[in-house]
């Protein structure tokens, strides 16, 4: 059976391919000169030039990392462009306008705007490469008062909350990766919700890497204010390309008195061959920051793709009562590295947080879970749950955990559970004694391991992600 | 803190070293030369290294003691309530000098039990296992007992030889500002069976002075060893110690660690399953007040398939103190069939009172078992309230639970005396409130 299912597993990544538009590509390299044109392409205001040079200057006395369970030949950061947008075009009203090409590249990856709009009531804010082409339902949102948006436009459109939230949760000086996207980001998104509204519907948004050898720094902003709650979906995909890209981004979310945000990604980006070449360097700084009472931070992954996945999406628990949620799925197969968890920080009084991490290594992959969860001595009655549980499939993986808690209150109650397993000759007999096939017997176990996650991912989501899951697994055992 | 400050301070230490022992031994004095070459080459670690992030050891660079002296002013009887009845061998070593008049050796031709300069005849065991199993590179402290190596705790249990009494290695500090460097070597060699205590002590309870003990452990095919390790120094010394425990094929290696005493002590202990089906079962405990801190870290290597590791470490930790744990578990390529579990249990009696733990699994193999588990907390309001409905008081029952807490891993030590010299000095800590 293992012949079969080895054909299976080594299909090819479907999404791919490179669509041909025509790209305004900075020269590589980076200066303050560099900064000084994408702050000028996109016709910024004189604040946010001062607050990219400012993480410029604070990049630039700071040294990568090395304490991470990921490998990696050193990044010229000298040989990425900094800066690639299609050609510019006068605003676009309705979906008709949209370049054909693009549309088709949609298309080719299941992403039917129209249909998905209509069907699934998601409204979709396209990001291709850097700078946003459409962006549907906008309209519809804006009558109960909600923002959502590229980045750019927000800056010209709401300068002011731009301005009083950015970098706010994540610092210009926080780690490297962070200073670096803050000096030089060139979109994403941005989202408002204002007091007491509750999100009419999910909120979404398509990131897409092109032109070979442009990195790209994505910048997300998410407020809820006062009684809001708002749940926000991010999904992956890029094409096949045999140079490492780099992708830093920097997500910030803030969640005033009561307010509730939830945020869930599937990741699916090019993972490299199964020789372990080329793939996505996939460095991401994600933090909500959970400020009023009651108010609550939710995140959800399921991270299947990548040469390296590196990121931390954490929860700093400020409100009295606030609660931080972390539920993670992380696959890895071939040489795909992940080293990802999550940082809950108590701060406030009787603040809980939950986590729950569940790894899968293939092939030759290394996939860590790293967590810290920090009880400040002014967090009275905090309350942390914490389980992540690693599958291994094949001898050539690793599966690692390494759970930081540190408590400094008393009052405190702080639980950690790890365990490791595999698929057992002994499951898969069963299912064939069944008559289900070791194929499907697989995908069963694996969507059983990690229902609780999945469980938290908005239903269309929680599809694709299962069938995601089978695909890049499939042919692993056997 | 600057670096050179750092390597000054090492070369301070250093400079008192070309004092050779008396009888030296020319493979030691090449192994001696060795870790000197490596201390020089290191810095001492701050909390910037990823190992010692929670252990801030700057206070230390600030006390150059140098290498104590031997000074032999203790009487039998000065020693009298540390002896322990069931051990009918005891080397005691005065600031990591041997004191024979204090030992007693019972040792007969099938065994040996002594001290390093005089077991000449044994020279190629001692040589093929001293510094062979303790890593000194990336370990400064381990490379500074290596270079001061003089005296040291040998003992050899020869194949199938079961000892039923305990060894016991008491290690007293009796000066203040200095440094010593207790050294040991346990050996078993096929199938013998041994008790080994190793037991650190101070006759000042507030002398500040440093210790740096290095213990290497090897069993060889079905040999058992149990280890107990008891730190009960002086609450202004410093107390850096390492353990490094080499498994043979289905031995088995038990080892308990009671840390009570220091103002910082940090225990890092190694096991290497360096062979099939061998089995380890380690448990600690590490009870700590005022400003006091403890961190233990582990790793066991699980280096062959069919290897069984259990781990239990507790923290009970009041007013300011300051525990740390850090367990590592590696599962190496091919290590399959392993089956490991860890506990980390933390109580915590004090608002100031602060943890950190950091239960870590490496895995590299696909059919193994693994587990482990952390939990930080304080006592259970319902069970004070279960003992309170039985006509406790809340600080009787605070007192009994916490006892229960810490008793659990006492309880595992199998030598009655020192079991019970031990659960006197947590009641009495326990009832300090």
């Amino acid at each position: 059976m293992s012949a079969v299912l080895q054909s299976l597993v080594n299909q090819p990544y479907k999404h791919g391919f490179v669509t041909e538009i025509e790209s305004d590509i900075a020269p590589k390299g980076l200066n303050e000169d560099i900064i000084r044109l994408i702050s000028a392409k996109k016709n910024e205001p004189e604040w946010l030039l001062a607050f990219r040079l400012k993480a410029y200057q604070k990049w630039l006395t700071m040294t990568a990392p090395k304490w991470q369970n990921v490998h990696f030949p050193q990044i010229d950061f000298q040989d990425i462009s900094y800066y690639s947008a299609p050609k510019p075009k006068t605003k676009l009203a309705s979906m008709d306008e949209v370049d054909p090409e693009l549309l088709r590249t949609f298309e080719k990856l299941g992403v039917p705007m129209h249909e998905r709009a209509a069907l699934a009531g998601v409204a979709v804010d396209v990001i291709f490469d850097s700078v946003s082409v459409a962006t549907t339902y906008k309209q519809k949102l804006a009558e109960v008062g909600i923002i959502f948006c590229s980045i750019s436009e927000a800056v010209h459109n709401h300068p002011e909350l731009v301005q009083q939230y950015l970098g706010t949760v994540v610092p210009v000086g926080d780690n490297y990766f962070a200073a670096l996207n803050s000096a030089v980001f060139t979109d994403g998104s941005f989202c408002f919700i204002p007091k007491g509204v509750k999100c009419p519907m999910d909120l979404s948004t398509y990131f897409r890497i092109n032109t070979e050898g442009s990195g790209q720094f994505e910048r997300t902003l998410i407020i809820a204010e006062e009684g809001a709650s708002v749940s926000y979906l991010e999904g992956c995909t890029a094409p096949r390309f045999d140079t490492n890209q780099l992708h830093a981004a920097v997500v910030e979310l803030v969640a005033l008195d009561n307010a509730d945000i939830k945020y869930s990604t599937v990741q699916n980006w090019y993972a490299g061959d199964e020789k372990g070449v080329g793939g996505i360097f996939n460095f991401v700084t994600k933090r909500g920051l959970a400020k009023g009472v009651n108010s609550r931070i939710s995140w959800t992954q399921v991270e299947t793709g990548s040469a390296i996945t590196w990121k931390y999406p954490s929860c700093i628990l400020r409100g009295d009562n606030s609660v931080g949620e972390f539920y993670s799925v992380a696959v890895t197969n071939n040489y795909q590295q992940a080293d990802t968890g999550t940082k809950m920080i108590h701060l406030g009084k009787n603040t809980r947080s939950t986590i729950v991490s569940k790894g899968i290594s293939a092939g030759h992959s290394n996939s860590s879970y790293r967590g810290l969860v920090r009880v400040a001595p002014t967090a009275e009655n905090a309350r942390n749950y914490s389980q992540c549980d690693s599958m291994l499939i094949g001898d050539q993986c690793g599966a690692h955990t390494f759970p930081y808690i540190q408590v400094q209150n008393s009052s405190a109650t702080v639980e950690h559970e790890a365990s490791t397993s595999k698929i057992g000759e002994d499951q898969l007999f069963y299912f064939s004694q069944r008559g289900i096939d070791a194929e499907e017997a697989v995908s069963m176990i694996i969507n059983g391991f990690c229902k609780d996650v999945f469980q938290q991912l908005p239903m269309e989501f929680a599809v694709e992600a299962t069938k995601l899951l089978s695909f890049k697994l499939e042919g692993s055992v056997g | 803190m600057t670096t050179s400050l750092q390597s000054d301070y090492l070369q301070y230490l250093l400079s008192s070293w070309d004092i050779k022992p008396t009888e030296s031994l020319s493979w030691l004095d090449r192994l001696r030369a060795e870790a000197i070459d490596q201390a020089g080459t290191q810095q001492l670690p701050t909390k910037k290294d990823e190992e010692w992030r929670f252990t801030d050891i700057s206070p230390l660079a600030r006390l150059p003691f140098q290498a104590a002296t031997p000074k032999f002013d203790l009487q039998a009887k000065d020693i009298e309530h540390l002896k322990l009845k069931e051990a009918d061998n005891r080397l005691v070593f005065v600031d990591g000098h041997f004191a024979p008049h204090l030992s007693i050796i019972s040792g007969s031709l099938s065994h040996i039990v002594g001290n390093l300069p005089a077991l000449t005849s044994r020279d190629t065991l001692l040589q093929s296992h001293l510094g062979k199993h303790v890593s000194i590179d990336h370990n400064v402290f381990a490379a500074l007992n290596t270079a001061f190596l003089r005296d040291a705790a040998v003992i050899v249990f020869p194949k199938e030889f079961v000892l039923e009494q305990p060894v016991h290695l008491l290690f007293i500090a009796t000066q203040s500002e200095v440094t010593s460097y207790p050294r040991s070597l346990i050996i078993g060699e096929p199938g013998s069976q041994a008790t080994v205590i190793e037991d650190y002590v101070s006759l000042q309870p507030s002398a500040a002075y440093i210790t740096n003990s290095v213990t290497e452990i090897s069993l060889a095919e079905h040999a058992r060893i149990q280890h107990v390790r008891v730190q009960r120094e002086s609450n202004q010394a410093f107390h850096l110690a390492n353990c490094a425990a080499s498994l043979g094929h289905a031995s088995h290696f038990q080892s308990t660690t009671v840390t009570l005493g220091a103002q910082i002590s940090r225990y890092n202990m190694h096991i290497h399953i360096a062979n099939e089906a061998a089995e380890c079962d380690i448990s600690g405990l590490s009870m700590i007040s005022g400003r006091q801190l403890a961190d233990t870290h582990t790793c066991i290597d699980h280096a062959k398939p069919h290897g069984i590791s259990q781990q239990q470490h507790k923290c009970i930790v009041d007013d300011a103190a300051h525990a740390v744990f850090n367990g590592k578990i590696i599962v190496r390529p091919h290590a399959q069939r392993t089956n490991s579990s860890q506990s980390s249990r933390n109580l915590l009696l004090s608002k100031s009172a602060q943890v950190d733990t950091k239960p870590q699994l490496e895995i590299f193999a696909d059919d193994v078992k693994c587990a482990h588990g952390a939990t930080v907390g304080q006592l259970d309001a319902e069970e004070i309230f279960y003992l309170q409905s039985r006509g406790l008081s809340e600080t009787e029952a605070r007192n009994l639970l916490t006892f229960a807490f810490g008793a659990e891993i006492i309880n595992r030590i199998p030598v009655p005396s020192l079991k019970q010299q031990l659960e006197q000095a947590v009641l009495k800590q326990t009832q300090s409130h």
